[in-house]
């Protein structure tokens, strides 16, 4: 239980750090952006209360609402992200899971988790630009942009999913 | 009772989900109506502290293009020197030319430039905004504007005491009154969010001769920026069949993406001049 505490900690620092420090900065082709922070809600552990999930993903959307200048658009995309998270899980995964399983390539095998990793990014990304664009309706450019950062974060998750694998079997 | 007690229990994660939907929805809906409060944007004292940081690290990125870019600006503005000073040199001897007389020393430049370094920046959202290393311990007040060396940055919205926030030419809510260079014809600059190279000049009457490659500066009307600053060229242009107006695209002429240091202009008859305006429409 502590060990997951801490562990949710340092990826929350890390992730919304190089978040608003770096990925922030980027802009793929003037169209896609990379939301890596997503990350630290993908990997809370499954047997987390709705509740805290909520609060935190609440919590971790308004801290980069602060860096970003956009209060509340982080925000409501993780609330949104958060509450489809276990409805999401039981669904691809089942929900015969133990409480303190960590989502990853090894508890959920690698389709599991990229599946789970898409629907859930692509709510967040949804409901994010869908409320950035809600001044200049564009529809087209706006599906555009949000498969493209779709792709992207879902390419950042997989790839630090797998450096992340490497580094706790390391550890052991 | 009981049982919906128990129902409320069992589903409050709905509650709370509700409950924090509607306090982001909140937030989105203040920022809108562009009531922004200071509190929660780069104006906040912490986080306009982390992103100096950054933006620090980030300016000794690109100091060798800055570096031969200031020369070229220097060895520019040497030669405008000495061309001045020739033409004042051959002036001088001439007392029958009128415009030899030196200016009547009681008329001054009524614009003042504040250096400021840029802390935070974005160019990849539909409403950007840039904050800026200094703020009302330094002068800056809402509604001054800014540039660069390559020219107009925007205008700004929200100061702290050390920060401030920008409204760059890159965000739909900021308009800019500009003007053709060549026959000072003038219309309002607009930004339609897709690409930071771009913005869009709109209400230039039909009948204006105009051209790709036109200067287009500042028309100074608005008494935020002084006239003829550089804005951009006009990428192309196009009529509409059922409209009165032009709207060029226009290529801007400041690199948004890779900007360091600008200039905010203080303007000390701003007020009087808003002033005067307001009292004449009412």
């Amino acid at each position: 239980m502590i060990n997951h505490i801490i562990r949710s900690l340092f990826y929350f620092f890390v992730f919304v750090l190089v978040q608003v420090l770096f990925l922030n900065q980027i802009h793929f082709l003037r169209m896609a952006m990379p939301f890596l922070y997503v990350y630290f809600l993908l990997k809370l552990p499954v047997g987390t209360l709705r509740i805290y999930t909520l609060l935190l993903s609440f919590l971790t959307g308004l801290t980069v609402d602060f860096f970003c200048n956009t209060p509340g658009m982080h925000a409501a995309a993780c609330m949104c992200a958060g509450f489809v998270r276990e409805p999401v899980i039981s669904f691809f995964i089942g929900k015969d899971l133990s409480a303190d399983t960590s989502p990853s390539y090894s508890t959920f095998k690698y389709g599991g988790f990229m599946r789970y990793t898409l629907a859930v990014v692509l709510v967040h990304h949804f409901v994010l630009l869908m409320i950035e664009s809600m001044t200049l309706f564009d529809f087209w450019f706006l599906l555009l942009r949000i498969l493209l950062s779709v792709v992207l974060t879902c390419g950042l998750i997989f790839a630090v999913e797998l450096i992340d694998v490497k580094l706790q079997k390391g550890e052991k | 009772m009981r049982k919906l007690l128990d129902f409320l229990i069992r589903q409050r994660h709905w509650l709370v989900f509700i409950l924090l939907i509607t306090v982001s929805g909140v937030l989105i809906y203040r920022n809108a109506a562009y009531q922004r409060t200071v509190f929660i944007s780069s104006a906040n004292v912490v986080v306009g502290y982390a992103a100096s940081v950054s933006g620090y690290a980030n300016s000794y990125l690109n100091l060798r293009e800055i570096n031969t870019e200031l020369t070229a600006r220097n060895g520019n503005l040497e030669k405008q020197l000495l061309t001045l000073q020739q033409r004042l040199e051959h002036q001088k001897p001439d007392t029958v030319l009128n415009f030899a007389v030196p200016g009547d020393s009681a008329e001054h430049f009524p614009y003042h430039f504040v250096i400021a370094k840029v802390v935070n920046n974005s160019v990849i959202h539909l409403s950007n905004y840039i904050t800026i290393g200094k703020g009302r311990k330094h002068g800056i007040a809402p509604g001054m504007g800014v540039i660069s060396d390559h020219g107009v940055v925007g205008i700004i919205s929200h100061v702290s005491d050390y920060f401030a926030v920008v409204l760059p030419i890159l965000n739909p809510k900021h308009r800019l009154s500009c003007k053709l260079s060549r026959t000072n014809y003038f219309g309002s600059l607009v930004w339609n969010g897709r690409d930071a190279r771009y913005a869009q000049l709109d209400e230039l009457p039909r009948h204006v001769q105009i051209q790709e490659g036109d200067t287009i500066v500042t028309s100074g009307y608005s008494a935020i920026f002084p006239a003829g600053i550089m804005v951009g060229k006009v990428y192309n242009f196009q009529r509409h069949h059922d409209d009165n107006f032009y709207s060029a695209e226009v290529e801007l002429s400041v690199d948004f993406s890779s900007l360091n240091d600008v200039h905010v202009i203080i303007n000390e008859r701003q007020e009087e001049q808003a002033d005067l305006e307001q009292e004449a429409i009412q």
